[in-house]
């Protein structure tokens, strides 16, 4: 165990004078302003301290004093501590020491900053464009403050991304950006060499609409709660929950503890049917169409209960900051217990039915292979991370809301493979209702709001993680002036483990690859950070049916 | 175990049998509370424009035509049916309905919009409960408000009197163009 202040004092002595500044709100959050030019040794330091990476956030600070800020943020899983690296750059010169050679994950980080803000990265091994489009014009930085919220370059024609290097001997093979399996829009680039993949390469973020900025422009801090739940589609409260939480974090609201409970069971009720329609889906793209349909079936009797609780079947709008929106009353907490018990009994044939199922199996077990030690170097989270010995739960090692007063284990399997991800998930089916069932019980009466007393200051950190079906979802906020972030960055849990998804192609078989990427239960959307804008063109064109049928075959009949 | 197996499964699908609800040729009752298209009581409004100042898609403009006449529009095209704008209404003057069959070729008929008659008020020019300091209400954009809504735009301005420029500039809005257009 180390505590904040030995973590001070190992960084002090070992690096005296580039340590500029520690700034600890909590004892579970340490923020250390650091010279620019020792980013790497110091993010090696905390990494062997036994520090996991989460993710960069970069801002513009231009304004204040010219600067471009970077944040690398770490989690030490055993110590309940977050350590944030803040450095800042010369806006002029935004050259920075690449960390990536030593942390893959940040890979991505770091390109985000690269086309968003305009930063230099020495050392990066793959300095490639990441989210904006081919056509988005060079030396425009969507992410600084002088660019508008709603600019829109022109379109540009014949601009394509540049793949990486086939491997000598091998096949490219493109899955995406529409692909049945993928339910989603990306774009694999996948390298065969027959029927084995010798490599991929990924292009993503089709769907990137800038949430960050618009939220740090358009709308206070009460509406983003609704616009960060519609940032994933399963999991919404989650995001929303992270949001409010750093918000509360930063302005030192307490909130009452009748809410703390109600959102965890909110966030609970989201993993149950959230792994259940993984299951479905898992099953539906090996071929087993059976599970499909049942685990969708026993899903829906959760999903008609939350609306019922909450008014619709998802994007809850339950989670607002300060509190919950609704209450749940004793006849919901009744029927709640019912469905669970449904649900904990349905959940059990179901397993019963496929565990010994040979073909299910064959499919999974021995696929999408990577060690442990592969999955800690790329910071791997959730599931994925727990199927490859990784023992992280953010709901036990940084307790939130109401988890602290509820007892439940973290399953976690050393198999490695797809198989182990499914016993997961189902483990942690069970687990989600046992907790749900202990929040019920001690969820103490009293108000399920709470008001702020005060103005926000601006200019706070604050850091916020909420363990996600899919992994750990991480929030973090600069708190800003006219009621709005200054900065606000969502770190979905895709977003890690996409990156390590060409790890877990290597030397697998094609037909494969449909339920490999599926083990990690992408979330292309969350890790793009969709929200639908309608900046439209000026002039909406609307067509019928019939139009867009006639368009279509016209353009068939002419690729012919 | 391979066969076991199977045959579980067999019973795991005979049991339930077939679950597949008869919507849309039998009608689906959505629950009590259910959160569906907003409706607006004019009776109620009075004309606040909290709904607006708090809508997270931005789907409730505010137009002020003249010193008394306020048109509100409700766009329901974009809307979200996040309920927040029945919740912050001061009158409960917006219920969120049982209505989710809300698919239609033409925006107007998802689109509300009520023309309010507004009284002066002698001190601040629009009536607005100025004391109240908790943030939800300190957020809002107060005063007149010019909103274009033929291309159903939020403009971010708000004057403490009625301002006829504001109101013409209005009318001039442009959505954003591409660079070099
Ligand atoms: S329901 Fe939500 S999105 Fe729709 S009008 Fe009301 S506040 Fe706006
Ligand atoms: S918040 Fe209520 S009273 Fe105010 S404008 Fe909207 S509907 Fe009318």
């Amino acid at each position: 165990m180390l505590t904040i202040e030995e973590v001070k004092n190992k960084l002090s002595n070992r690096f005296k004078s580039a340590i500029i500044h520690f700034d600890h709100p909590l004892r579970s959050r340490l923020f250390v302003d650091i010279d620019k030019a020792r980013v790497r040794e110091i993010s090696n330091e905390i990494v062997r301290m036994g520090g996991r990476y989460l993710v960069s956030i970069g801002y513009d600070n231009i304004a204040r004093d010219k600067t471009l800020g970077l944040i690398h943020t770490f989690s030490l899983d055993r110590d309940d501590l977050f350590v944030c690296l803040r450095s800042a750059v010369p806006a002029e010169d935004p050259v920075l020491d690449s960390i990536t050679p030593d942390i893959p994950n940040a890979g991505w980080s770091e390109r985000e900053y690269m086309d968003l803000l305009g930063m230099k990265f020495t050392g990066h091994p793959k300095p490639k464009r990441l989210i904006l489009s081919d056509d988005w014009p060079e030396g425009i930085y969507p992410l600084r403050k002088e660019v508008p919220w709603n600019l829109m370059p022109p379109p540009a024609e014949n601009v394509a991304y540049q793949l990486d290097e086939c491997p000598e001997g091998c096949t490219v093979v493109p899955v995406g950006p529409f692909h049945p399996t993928l339910h989603e829009p990306a774009h694999f680039a996948v390298f065969v060499d027959g029927e084995t993949i010798k490599g991929c390469d990924y292009r993503g973020f089709m769907v990137h609409r800038g949430i960050e900025k618009l939220c740090q422009t358009q709308v206070t801090y009460n509406e983003i709660p609704f616009i960060a739940e519609r940032i994933c589609g399963i999991c919404g409260s989650v995001h929303a929950t992270s949001y409010s939480q750093s918000v509360e974090l930063a302005s030192g609201l307490k909130i009452s503890r009748r809410a703390e409970f109600i959102r965890t069971i909110m966030l609970e009720i989201e993993r149950v049917h959230s792994h259940l329609l993984w299951l479905g889906v898992a099953g539906h793209l090996i071929g087993f169409d059976t599970v499909f349909m049942q685990a969708w079936r026993v899903r829906e009797s959760i999903m008609w209960f939350s609306e019922k609780l909450t008014g619709n079947r998802k994007t809850y709008g339950m989670i607002v900051v300060g509190g919950v929106r609704r209450d749940i009353t004793p006849e919901l907490k009744d029927e709640l217990a019912g469905v669970l018990k449904t649900i904990e009994k349905e959940l059990m044939t179901i397993k019963n039915a496929i565990i010994g199922d040979t073909a299910i199996h064959r499919r999974t077990k021995g696929v999408g292979c990577i060690t442990n030690e592969e999955a800690r170097l790329w910071s791997l989270v959730g599931p994925v991370a727990r199927a490859r010995g990784i023992d992280i739960d953010v709901r036990r090692d940084h307790p939130y809301a109401a988890y602290d007063e509820v007892q439940f284990d973290v399953p976690v399997l050393d198999s490695c493979d797809v198989w182990a991800t499914v016993v997961v998930r189902i483990l942690e089916t069970f687990e989600s209702i046992k907790i749900i069932r202990q929040a019920l019980d001690k969820m103490p009466d009293g108000p399920i709001m709470t008001e702020f007393a005060e103005d926000i200051q601006p200019l706070r950190h604050a850091i916020s993680a909420v363990e996600a079906p899919r992994g750990e979802v991480v929030h973090y906020l600069i708190t800003g002036e006219e009621n709005r972030p200054e900065r606000w960055r969502v770190r979905a849990p895709t977003y890690p483990n996409l990156q390590g998804v060409p790890l877990m192609l290597l030397n697998d078989q094609f037909a494969d690859l449909p339920i490999i990427i599926g083990s990690i239960d992408p979330c292309f959307s969350c890790t793009d950070r969709v929200v639908k804008v309608d900046v439209g063109s000026g002039k909406a064109i609307r067509l019928t049916g019939r139009e867009l049928e006639q368009i279509s075959r016209a353009k068939l009949n002419a690729g012919r | 175990m391979w066969l076991t197996s199977k045959i579980k499964q067999v019973l795991l699908v005979l049991k339930p049998g077939v679950v597949t609800l008869k919507y849309p040729f039998e009608p689906h009752p959505v629950p009590k509370n259910f959160r569906g298209q907003p409706v607006w009581d004019h009776h109620k409004c009075i004309g606040c424009g909290g709904c607006a100042a708090h809508c997270p898609a931005r789907t409730i403009l505010v137009r002020d035509l003249c010193q008394d006449l306020r048109v509100m529009m409700y766009d329901g095209s974009r809307c979200t049916y996040c309920g927040r704008c029945a919740d912050v209404c001061p009158e409960s003057a917006i219920t969120m309905s049982e209505q989710y069959e809300l698919a239609t070729n033409d925006k107007n008929d998802i689109t509300l919009s009520m023309e309010l008659f507004m009284l002066t008020c002698q001190r601040c020019g629009r009536c607005y409960n100025r004391e109240k300091t908790n943030m939800i209400d300190k957020m809002g954009l107060k005063g007149f408000r010019y909103d274009n809504l033929e291309l159903r735009a939020v403009i971010q301005k708000a004057t403490e009197h009625f301002d006829e420029k504001m109101l013409e500039e209005s009318d001039r809005h442009q959505r954003p163009r591409k660079i070099g257009e």
